[in-house]
């Protein structure tokens, strides 16, 4: 729908992806910029990094540069509380399984993993955390061997 | 040995009771995730892969591979009852199968697509049978340079006749062999892309990747997403079809799966291609057009046995070539890889075993399927009345314990994490996710074929055209890029994907 008063130009997730692919090849240039190139015959670690880096920010720029005349769409809101509890509940889980066992860190990711659903009522995640963690321990320390300490002690 | 003592020898490895129970247990959880939505193929084997570690090669796969079809009878479930797509392979069926429940003929419909899946399972099980053994004598004269040549044509294939755009989806595929380039050059033991962190010297694990990109950016974005809570449902009728919609539907049963067997072995085919075309190939030959939309069996017939084919027909590639078709095929051979198996002609010869145990285990979880599905529907729709924000933490739980169990490793989960993140860009960005899957397992493969190609004709690039069935897949990539840049021939790609954006 064009407003009349010039409506903005830009899509956004397109450009997003442009923004992705050519940063991700940069990186990829930068990171790889020690390694040799070799001949065809002896292709050296370098060759196709930087070939397939150079692609991507090809491919980044055929994205991009059209994207910019097109009229404007914006990329679907961003909710950050999903994004950030997870993550965090994630990366919480990580770091305690091993010093503070299974138990815990189970008991953690899905307790704090919880709030990222504003939903959530703790009558029914405690007992929810609570049989998740039971049945874990029993089907992959006990049942599949997964080498993790059960408690911190 | 004859086909009928390889037929045996494959059904005596899938009925004992291990690979039989495993067979079990992957159709129902298959048709499970199948019917909860927000719970894709997908996410559900990158969350178990890393248990099949824990299997027999045979029992692991054969439970995987139950996963897959098995998804595809239940994505059907929630389509009819609901108007829920359990998976986007049943979107379609939603058309005119919501259309025959609102009509008070649910349980026709369910039978219709329960026993058409089973049909077209059987009937690719039986293509799969045939085509492996002929592909797979084919592909053993294949040298590095076919393989090269047949990579680059089967990842740009994919591209174009996977969803979305072209141009995002070649940008995710060249993601995808960078990430598989991190870590230690094979042929010269350089370290590649590390950033120094020696946890990467060995690359980046399969697992993380799809556990980042497929497990924790799905819940992200499911979160993101009101409507956490269930469905309410409507209630089931009797379940059998009457015999006119027998008679009405075996033949859109018929072309579903014939052409579901053919797209299925396209790379980038798969169920989801499989049954948007055979619906719209249904219309075409329908005499009455006009009805589609409006609840005629043909509608769910059709989808329904073309998704099932495809589903099972896309092994082909990998159990013959070694080359995954899409996104679903790669964490297949990934899960191969796990035992040291590398999927291709060799494993035909060399374990015959694995490649006939599978076949025949296809046939026997399909025959589960229709009893887990027909009689037990009331309990499988049950669970949609399961609210999202129970389910979740489950499956944060399993890719936790999934990801860490790989070597016990802090760092693995936070990798993890991180693509989480990077996926969850992804989905801003529109991008699909499934070709950085394709690329990452292929890169490795491209990589060397390419050196050792270049390296036996000294540095001559002209090997690729000179040799006749590469000359052949790239004349096909060429003229597949051409097509591309016809306007008419995009008009009509994204027509038959239209529908898919919903």
């Amino acid at each position: 729908m064009a407003r009349p008063s010039g409506p903005a130009k830009g899509d956004r997730p397109d450009l997003l992806s442009a923004g992705l692919f050519i940063g991700l090849g940069a990186l990829g240039l930068y990171m790889g910029r020690g390694l040799e190139s070799g001949t065809l015959a002896q292709m050296g670690p370098g060759f196709l990094p930087r070939a397939v880096c150079l692609l991507l920010v090809a491919v980044g720029l055929a994205v991009g540069i059209p994207a910019l005349r097109r009229p404007a769409q914006a990329i679907e809101a961003i909710r950050l509380r999903p994004l950030l509890v997870i993550t965090a509940a994630v990366v919480g889980f990580a770091y305690a399984a091993t010093p503070l066992g299974f138990v815990l860190a189970s008991l953690w990711l899905i307790l704090a993993g919880s709030l990222a659903d504003p939903g959530g009522r703790w009558r029914q995640v405690l007992p929810l955390a609570a049989g998740l963690t039971l049945f874990g321990a029993l089907v992959f320390i006990y049942g599949l061997g997964v080498q993790v300490p059960l408690w911190p002690f | 040995m004859t086909f009928v003592d390889l037929l045996m020898l494959g059904f005596s490895e899938a009925i004992t009771p291990a690979n039989l129970a495993f067979c079990l247990l992957g159709a129902l959880l298959g048709t499970l995730i199948g019917v909860l939505p927000g719970i894709g193929p997908t996410a559900t084997i990158a969350v178990l892969l890393p248990i099949t570690f824990f299997l027999p090669p045979l029992a692991g796969i054969i439970m995987l591979a139950g996963i897959y079809y098995g998804a595809q009878y239940g994505g059907s479930t929630t389509a009819v009852l609901v108007n829920l797509p359990g998976e986007a392979s049943a979107v379609v069926t939603t058309l005119d199968g919501y259309q025959m429940a609102r009509q008070g003929r649910a349980g026709a419909a369910l039978a219709v697509a329960a026993l058409g899946s089973f049909f077209a399972g059987t009937v690719a099980t039986f293509a799969i049978a045939l085509a492996g053994p002929t592909l797979s004598r084919f592909a053993l004269n294949f040298g590095p340079a076919e393989y090269v040549s047949l990579m680059v044509f089967g990842l740009l294939a994919a591209t174009i006749l996977a969803s979305g755009p072209v141009l995002k989806a070649i940008g995710m595929i060249l993601i995808g062999l960078l990430l598989g380039m991190v870590g230690t050059d094979q042929a010269t033991g350089a370290e590649r892309l590390t950033f120094g962190a020696i946890e990467l010297f060995d690359g980046i694990d399969f697992i993380v990747i799809a556990i980042g990109i497929f497990g924790f950016s799905e819940i992200i974005a499911n979160l993101e997403r009101t409507g956490s809570e269930g469905v309410k449902l409507a209630p089931l009728s009797r379940l059998w079809p009457t015999r006119q919609d027998f008679r009405d539907s075996w033949g859109a049963v018929l072309r579903g799966t014939g052409l579901g067997t053919l797209l299925g072995l396209l790379p980038g085919g798969g169920a989801t291609l499989a049954s948007f075309s055979a619906y719209s190939l249904e219309k075409k030959v329908s005499k009455h057009p006009e009805r589609f939309g409006t609840g005629v069996v043909e509608g769910v017939a059709a989808p329904e046995a073309a998704n099932n084919a495809a589903a099972q027909s896309s092994f082909i590639p990998l159990l013959t070539l070694g080359i995954p078709s899409n996104n679903m095929m790669a964490m297949m051979l990934s899960a191969f890889m796990i035992h040291g198996i590398t999927p291709g002609p060799t494993v035909l010869t060399n374990q015959p075993e694995i490649f006939w145990g599978l076949v025949a285990s296809m046939w026997i979880g399909n025959l589960l399927l229709v009893v887990i599905n027909l009689p037990m529907i009331g309990l499988w729709v049950n669970l949609l009345t399961v609210p999202y924000r129970l389910l979740y933490p489950a499956i944060l739980l399993f890719c936790c314990i999934g990801v860490y169990s790989m070597s016990n490793r802090i760092f693995d989960v936070v990798l993890a994490a991180g693509f989480g993140l990077l996926g969850y860009a992804f989905r801003k960005a529109k991008c699909e996710p499934g070709p950085l899957l394709l690329g990452f397992v292929l890169g490795p493969l491209l990589e060397s074929n390419l050196r050792r190609t270049l390296l036996i004709t000294q540095g001559d690039p002209t090997i690729f055209v000179e040799r006749p069935i590469s000359l052949a897949m790239l004349v096909a990539t060429v003229l597949l890029l051409a097509l591309m840049i016809l306007p008419s021939f995009r008009r009509t790609r994204e027509e038959a994907f239209q529908e898919e954006e919903v």
